[in-house]
């Protein structure tokens, strides 16, 4: 009595959320080195390549509604649909941030640069890396490596404020300069969203794999 | 929602001559609660359900052991009256059966059985009885004429009236709706849904949409056991043992 159909639509349904979650890696990957790089035309890449990001969120919802209409399914395989669900969502605004840090660098780059920043460097490889574990994470049933995910989102909240007083220090310096460093400040907190999405997705991911809601929020 | 013990088992096994085909089962049912047995055909949940009001004692060959309690009391006690248990703990089939007999009489059986005479009693009864079941807008004209003539449905509601009419405090039904279509078997469930404000239901069913619609506990059995037992919600999405998951996700064997 195995339910062949049900498995092959959720083998699917795990395959689109796997190439969603590879391409959103891509975009933002591509949206940091255009940053670091000052490329104006790689930027205008994450800008295109966010259509088949949109277009994969939009294929999962009516999968997931229509695998929750026809089979009525229960216990893991209900969690694995409905955290499939989610994870598209927060894919998809990670895929938004991506893209709204290209804008950034679009226009950043046609401006003086500023001085190097360690800081946004180092926030930018570890939302990277927190999005790497919690697909990573996604692809192997791994709640283990989930949780380090969670873990990790402090950081990047600590390095978004650092990074908020060091151009708030300098703007008051240079005056000049305001423009350019309020638009690296929201690349900064566009950063600092991505892990809480990351989060958001590695929350979800052990909810799926243990059935367990690990949320703050849902706590009472 | 009371936490009342209505009915308990306690290592209960059931044997069809040296088959056992219950082991060890141990269950309570709350009072005032809706709850689904699940499991294959061959699980032991249908003989379960009947030893509850000792339906099995009419097999021949069969034999009981454990503790099986109602209101505390031993159901299988040897001074225990067995008509007044079946009062009791009422019982609705399958398959409709009602007794080819009118409408009004069907109802009026269980009563008539137990030596009520009082004739407005017992149509006060049937009436009661037909309205909780939801059939009496659809047969109030009907009431002289043989049962026979109802629809499925409509015989089914009428046996659940019938079990109804002697006041039990337990309904046991076993499969209720597998002979019935989509909507008849929507009206039975919208009824248990009434019904629970009165009396303890234990359903069997081999829908596992049913048991996640209807039902406050369920309990899975496979050979013979009891497997898990829990809340309806957490049992549908989060169980706790593989066997029930693979069951209930239709991963079975």
């Amino acid at each position: 009595m195995e339910r062949l159909h049900l498995e092959k639509e959720l083998g699917n349904l795990r395959l689109k959320a796997l190439e969603m979650g590879s391409l959103t890696e891509k975009a933002l990957s591509q949206a940091l080195k255009s940053a670091l790089e000052r490329d104006g035309g790689l930027a205008e890449t994450v800008l295109d390549g966010d259509t088949e990001i949109n277009r994969l969120h939009c294929a999962i919802d009516e999968s997931v509604l229509s695998i929750l209409a026809r089979e009525q399914p229960v216990a893991r395989d209900l969690r694995f649909i409905l955290g499939v669900g989610q994870m598209a969502a927060n894919l998809e605004r990670i895929g938004d941030q991506a893209v709204n840090i290209a804008e950034r660098v679009i226009l950043l780059s046609q401006r003086p640069a500023l001085p190097h920043n360690p800081l946004m460097e180092e926030l930018a490889l570890h939302v990277q890396d927190m999005l790497r574990r919690c697909v990573g994470s996604f692809n192997s049933d791994d709640a283990d490596m989930a949780l380090q995910v969670c873990d990790m989102d402090s950081r990047a909240d600590t390095l978004n404020m650092k990074i908020l007083k060091h151009y708030v220090d300098f703007m008051i310096q240079e005056s000049r300069a305001v423009e350019r460093a309020v638009h690296l400040i929201i690349m900064a907190r566009c950063l600092e969203r991505v892990g809480d999405q990351c989060t958001n997705i590695a929350e979800n991911v052990i909810f799926m794999i243990k059935g367990v809601d690990i949320r703050q929020t849902c706590r009472p | 929602m009371s936490q009342t013990v209505k009915m308990e088992a306690r290592n209960l096994n059931f044997y069809y001559g040296s088959f056992r085909a219950l082991e060890d089962v141990s269950l309570l049912f709350l009072e005032g609660q809706v709850t689904s047995l699940i499991g294959p055909s061959g699980c032991g949940k249908s003989t379960f359900i009947r030893c509850l009001n000792r339906m099995n004692d009419l097999i021949p060959g069969t034999r009981v052991e454990g503790a099986l309690t109602l209101d505390g009391e031993n159901v299988y006690d040897a001074k225990l009256d067995v008509v007044e248990l079946r009062r009791r703990v009422g019982m609705v089939f399958q398959k409709p059966n009602p007794f080819p007999k009118s409408v009004f009489e069907n109802v009026a059986y269980g009563l008539r059985v137990n030596g009520i005479k009082d004739k407005n009693y017992i149509a006060e009864r049937v009436e009661t009885s037909l309205k909780s079941a939801a059939l009496w807008e659809e047969v109030k004209d009907r009431l002289h004429q043989s049962a026979l003539g109802l629809s499925g449905g409509q015989q089914q509601r009428l046996c659940i009236a019938r079990a109804m009419a002697v006041e039990p405090e337990i309904l046991l039904m076993d499969e209720p709706c597998s002979a019935l279509d989509p909507i008849a078997t929507q009206k039975i469930e919208e009824l248990i849904f009434e019904l629970k404000a009165t009396y303890t239901i234990i359903i069997v069913t081999h829908s596992m949409q049913q048991a996640a619609r209807v039902s406050d506990m369920t309990a899975f059995f496979y050979m013979g056991r009891l497997i898990e037992t829990d809340k309806t919600e957490t049992l549908f999405t989060r169980p706790r043992n593989k066997q029930t998951e693979d069951y209930i996700t239709g991963r079975f064997g």
